[in-house]
């Protein structure tokens, strides 16, 4: 019976971390990219933004996809990955509005995917 | 990582409780919640073996959470034998010396050509070949076997259950009303209603048991040459 205990809490204690960890990275990850997003959008209302801009976001977002695709599941990871690609294609032809569009969806996404991750009865459900 | 640990101890709840409300028949001989287990651990380590698209972790934090669980019944089972009863169910005494209990077999949604067939398995083939029966929590018929019971040749067949006829038994032993109303009159039974078992053997013996009475042993004379 010690050695179940035992086990019992190791494995509660594994999953536990495991959840915080996760809530942390994701969160994390997510407000990184959120923040780089609002920057692009200023620049893009002011007509300031350059492909170097948009590419940064791009090359940010890929770095950080690789420890997201633990978590998340890799469907939401490449419509992600579409939404940023068309807003890159967008400032780099100088269409800022359609960019502004596209990345505000990308924004969106950023700010659901950790949602969906947090104990709440929708979540459950 | 949460929402996958809740969502598989909800799964795990609700399947324990449908897999005692079916009770013993749709379990082989694990216990419940091990069976239950078994099924689970199988899809959820099937699932995100099959979809990439789901991450490996979700199998896996799904799978430690069926473990937990069952580490924690296991724990509760060896604290609490009422929490035993509760998960697992207890052995339900089918067959007593006053013949089947109709009322135990229903509970476990079960009828008596379900207990028949079981006893089968174990090589008895008429119900007073055994003093008792007991269908055990998992699932396995154990019987004290009756051994100054006849040794019969014939397979005896199910006429009459909880006052419901077999017809096609009842063709099969090629009684004719009036042998079969004499048969109820001499037994000072008034209506079928009132026989809770009745089996017949070919050599015309019966196991007769009357609602709320003990089992007999009788007769009954079936026309010559008879067999099935």
């Amino acid at each position: 019976m010690v050695k179940s205990v035992i086990s019992v809490i190791v494995a509660t204690a594994l999953i536990a971390f495991g959840a915080i960890w996760e809530n942390v990275k994701l969160n994390n990850a997510f407000n990184e990219l959120i923040v780089c997003i609002d920057e692009i959008n200023l620049k893009l209302e002011d007509g300031t933004a350059s492909k170097d801009d948009i590419l940064s976001l791009q090359s940010l977002w890929i770095k950080k996809k690789e420890g997201l695709h633990v978590y998340i599941p890799h469907t939401e990871i490449k419509e992600i990955d579409l939404w940023i690609a068309e807003a890159t294609t967008y400032v780099v032809y100088g269409k800022n509005d359609e960019a502004l569009a596209k990345l505000e969806v990308v924004k969106e996404l950023c700010e659901q995917i950790p949602k969906t991750f947090s104990v709440r009865l929708e979540n459950l459900l | 990582m949460l929402i996958i640990f809740i969502r598989a101890i909800i799964v795990f709840v609700t399947l324990i409780i449908i897999m005692r409300l079916m009770g013993k028949r749709q379990i082989g001989e694990m216990q419940p919640f091990e069976f239950i287990i078994t099924l689970l651990i199988a899809e959820l380590a099937c699932v995100p073996m099959t979809d990439v698209s789901i991450p490996l972790i979700y199998g896996i934090v799904s799978i430690v959470a069926v473990f937990i669980l069952h580490q924690l019944l296991t724990i509760f089972e060896q604290l609490s034998v009422g929490f035993k009863c509760v998960v697992d169910g207890k052995p339900a005494v089918v067959i007593n010396k006053n013949g089947v209990d109709i009322k135990e077999l229903k509970k476990n949604n079960m009828d008596v050509s379900d207990l028949i067939e079981s006893l089968r398995g174990t090589g008895n083939f008429s119900l007073d070949s055994v003093y008792y029966a007991i269908y055990e929590s998992n699932g396995k018929l154990s019987v004290l076997e009756n051994e100054n019971a006849e040794s019969e040749e014939d397979l005896p067949l199910l006429l009459v259950s909880e006052g419901k006829i077999n017809k096609k038994n009842y063709s099969l032993t090629e009684l004719n009303e009036n042998i079969f109303d004499n048969f109820l009159k001499e037994n000072g039974i008034k209506k079928i209603g009132d026989i809770e078992v009745m089996t017949v053997s070919g050599s015309g013996k019966v196991y007769l048991q009357l609602k709320k009475q003990k089992y007999k042993i009788t007769e009954i004379k079936l026309k010559e040459g008879v067999k099935w």
